[in-house]
């Protein structure tokens, strides 16, 4: 059996998954301290469940803990940003698109050195040494130990990036440094704003990751624990505390993943409606699809992927105007059980029409009496019509697609919508993204640089894809449970055609054989 | 419009976008380079052609290069002026203002970190009136200008002059530098005088860029609704009428990139599924489109694609499958329209076979 828990802004939920079957599920406050809320929610589950700490394989966590710091600004630590790519990007330096707040909170600590590669492999300039050795001094007197470390083109050669950090570590031993390359991909200033939000969070992290720990050994759960991260796949909680960012996309990631395994449904769209909006994303093949848009997470640029959302402005306390002809974007949001009519208040929402209209019974219906009839007809009619519209614009290649509802505001839907090829309700749609970090499965990757003139492609597939099974088989997964999901490849301009980066990612079961 | 300020960039940088037809490069990068420039030297003067001297100096700079190569390899803030300083002392002649090699992504804002750090003033037009891939396509070269004295000035300081009989053989020359140089170079070229400038200039398009932008700003939302406020700002230009041809999503799209340019085609269909897919061909801007098998619009008549949701325009290297987007098209300034300008840039020397359909 394993244990899910999202640790969300307000909520932190959690269930225990016996092979398919919840076994039970739960939903207590976050508290402060983490600690607390997640222990209650423990006790809960156990309780309910009628389960024994001992029959539980595995712990995976899901946690928005790390975005919601960096959206409002708390437990970031000062951060030294150093990029290696002079004499390019002179006045030009690291945060310089930051905003003021953030760029404050970590200090701006900023420093430019000479080095880093061109797109041919040819250096930018040469490595000066009084350069770093001066860098080290500064941040020695300034008593500065996160670091994020950044060169141009470090996805292709990380090099300069590994020897400026070496340098450091002799000088500051217990420095906690970020290189960019392990956030991968093109885009100097974006891929060095990742490395700087994630080194910011390194003691939080550290924090974070112990108090998880800590409330899970207190309820004597002694099980491995795992982190989800933004593409659905885990890390263990140890390496959360290297990469707290890699979990910025996890919670819309889980709850779609939650909703694949409530339904069973590995192509669907899903429609979290709340309060405010409805979020509408893809499940293809079990899995959200991405995003290609420039992220930005609390102002900052990044080069992360993120599910492919749209939000649109239509939840359950959405304002009801002109006759019905007008639904949303406006929203009375959480003050909805205070100012809908349905809740005694003087609000028409989108609440009150649905229980006006007798499809479910909430509140007193006395209350709702004088909402005329053509105003339910025709809101009811909008919504749907809201929700019909934008789920096509979702839908890949026109096809018939189920859809999931999932969220508080699935009550709205009470027609049907013609967007569907089938509607799904799923029980325990609360706690979707619980479930969700519950199924992540173990994810890893390798890349290589090949000529397809040298290895054919095909011989070049089975290399790569071998060297990240083996990482995916080190991390914990089941070998036989093992597959390719993505190869990209990516021709390298300018070069020999046929020269080519490519990258082959992997998923498999987490083996729970021998953790138990 | 007396001068460009901080507060305009945002704006032109949008616009820029829009007019860039899918190409141009993202101006993130070249509006942050603007704003540290502008902080630093002051916002810059515009100058409309017709009050320039015929006698006055003038140089179109910009960068030439892979806008891959750019999102690694920044520019400096002093790049742009340095270049200018190079070419004076190359020539011995001071320049009285910069122009623009085209209006459309970041070479709209390369010539004013120029001139801000040169404190001479920039031309309200630029040589493209959108963004086209090659140097013989810019409206200078088009009316006779000819390419050198031209200096290249790389990421280190390095420079190079070159002094050439045509456009089309300054191409060649300069692409190979640019690879040469880390791919990327800073380029004063086209000098030319005020008389000349008058004749080959697309005008007003600096000030309409930052215009289109502010118009896209307000109107930010659902692109549909886009089309009247575009369609307003676009009636009192050198533009045609700007209209919508199609909303949907890219089911597919690839390119690849050959000889330094990004090429290859994306295909859109409609939300419903019906009717016939857009496909839309692209050598690093919006060439064709072409709904099913008949073609819609040519270049140099503009294609922009925008995101369905915010009417934010999306370059091609951006365009993915699964976006929703709605393609705009819009009639080009008639300088393009003339013999001597399709000549360079008709759908034939992009490599199509068939001839430009103008827009009505």
């Amino acid at each position: 059996m394993r244990i899910g828990i999202d640790v969300g802004g307000t909520h932190t939920d959690a269930v225990i998954l016996d092979g398919d079957t919840i076994i039970s599920a739960t939903k207590a406050l976050t508290s402060a301290d983490v600690v607390s809320g997640i222990t209650a929610a423990l006790d809960n589950l156990l309780k309910d469940g009628g389960v024994s700490q001992d029959k539980i394989e595995t712990v995976m966590i899901g946690t928005t803990q790390f975005t919601n710091a960096i959206v409002q600004r708390r437990e970031i630590s000062p951060v030294a940003a150093i990029r290696i790519g002079l004499p390019s990007g002179r006045g030009m330096p690291p945060m310089v698109d930051w905003p003021e707040d953030i760029k404050t909170a970590m200090g701006d600590h900023v420093y430019m050195i000479h080095g880093g590669y061109l797109y041919d492999g040819y250096p930018v300039a040469d490595i000066n040494k009084d350069e770093i050795d001066e860098l080290i001094k500064d941040l020695i007197k300034k008593n500065i130990n996160n670091i994020a470390i950044a060169s141009a083109f470090s996805p292709m050669n990380a090099e300069p990036e590994k020897m400026v950090r070496d340098q450091i570590k002799k000088a500051i031993p217990d420095a906690n440094i970020t290189l960019s390359y392990n956030f991968g991909r093109l885009g100097l200033m974006e891929r060095e704003n990742a490395a700087i939000l994630n080194t910011a969070l390194l003691p939080f992290a550290n924090k974070v990751v112990s108090s998880f720990l800590k409330a899970l050994s207190n309820r004597g759960l002694n099980c491995p624990a795992y982190i989800s991260q933004n593409d659905g796949t885990l890390m263990s909680a140890d390496f959360v505390r290297a990469y707290p960012a890699l979990t910025f996309a996890s919670g819309p990631t889980n709850s779609l993943r939650g909703a694949y395994k409530l339904t069973g449904l590995q192509d669907a769209i899903v429609v979290d409606i709340g309060g405010t909006t409805s979020d509408i994303g893809v499940l293809q093949g079990g899995f959200p699809r991405e995003s290609n848009v420039i992220i930005e997470v609390g102002g900052v640029r990044t080069n992360f992927r993120m599910p492919d959302i749209m939000a649109v402005g239509l939840g359950g306390g959405s304002l009801v105007l002109k006759e019905g002809r007008t639904v949303g974007p406006q929203s009375v949001g959480h003050k909805l059980v205070t100012k809908g009519m349905i809740f005694g208040g003087s609000t028409l929402t989108a609440t009150d029409i649905v229980a006006a209209s007798g499809e479910i019974s909430i509140g007193d219906s006395n209350k709702v009496k004088s909402i005329p009839k053509t105003t339910i007809q025709t809101a009811t009619k909008t919504m749907h019509n809201i929700l019909d519209q934008n789920i096509e614009m979702m839908k890949p290649g026109g096809k018939d697609m189920p859809v999931i509802l999932v969220g508080g505001g699935a009550v709205l839907v009470t027609q049907g919508l013609k967007a569907a090829s089938t509607l799904h309700r799923p029980e325990n749609a609360g706690v979707a993204n619980a479930i969700g970090a519950a199924i992540a499965q173990i994810g890893a990757e390798a890349e290589r640089m090949v000529s397809y003139r040298d290895t054919p492609r095909a011989d070049a597939i089975t290399m790569v894809t071998n060297a990240a099974t083996d990482r995916a088989a080190k991390a914990g997964a089941n070998v036989q449970s093992i597959k390719s999901v993505d190869i990209e490849e990516i021709a390298i301009p300018y070069m020999d055609e046929g020269a080519t980066r490519l990258r082959v990612k992997v998923i498999g079961d987490l083996d729970l054989r021998g953790t138990s | 419009m007396k001068e460009v300020g901080l507060e305009h960039l945002d704006d032109l940088a949008l616009g820029s976008v829009f007019l860039a037809t899918g190409g141009g490069g993202d101006p993130h990068v070249p509006k942050l380079i603007a704003q540290e420039a502008i902080k630093k030297y002051g916002p810059v003067r515009i100058i409309h052609p017709d009050t320039l001297a015929d006698d006055a100096y003038v140089v179109p700079v910009g960068s030439v290069g892979a806008p891959t190569v750019s999102l690694e390899l920044l520019p400096s803030i002093d790049d742009a002026a340095r270049t200018l300083e190079a070419f004076e002392n190359h020539t011995g002649r001071k320049i009285d203002a910069v122009a623009s090699f085209e209006i459309g992504g970041g070479n709209s804002l390369i010539p004013l970190v120029a001139a801000a750090g040169r404190n001479i003033p920039v031309i309200d037009g630029d040589g493209m009136g959108r963004a086209l891939p090659e140097a013989q396509m810019m409206s200078y070269a088009i009316a006779g200008v000819k390419p050198t004295p031209a200096i290249a000035y790389d990421y280190a300081g390095n420079t190079a002059s070159f002094d050439v009989t045509t456009t089309q053989v300054y191409e060649r020359h300069i692409r190979a530098y640019s690879m040469a140089a880390g791919g990327m170079v800073t380029v004063a070229e086209h000098p030319m005088t005020g008389a000349q400038l008058k004749q080959s200039v697309i005008t007003g398009t600096l000030g309409f860029s930052i215009e289109l932008g502010k118009t896209l700003r307000e109107n930010r939302g659902q692109a549909d609704t886009l089309l009247k406020p575009l369609q307003s700002v676009f009636k009192n230009s050198i533009y045609g009428e700007c209209r919508m041809i199609f909303t949907g999503k890219v089911i597919d799209k690839s390119t690849r990139i050959i000889g330094g340019y990004d090429i290859g085609e994306a295909t859109i269909e409609t939300f419903s599924g019906k009717g016939d897919n857009l496909t839309v061909n692209i050598k690093n801007e919006y060439l064709l489109a072409k709904l099913g098998d008949s073609v819609m619009v040519s270049v140099p008549d503009l294609i922009t694609i925008v995101d369905f949701e915010t009417g934010t325009p999306i370059n091609a290297e951006r365009l993915r499958y699964g976006q929703r987007v709605c393609v705009f098209a819009t009639p080009c300034p008639k300088f393009y329209r003339t013999q001597a300008a399709l000549k360079v840039v008709a759908p034939r020397c992009f490599g199509f076979n068939f001839d430009y359909i103008p827009l009505d």
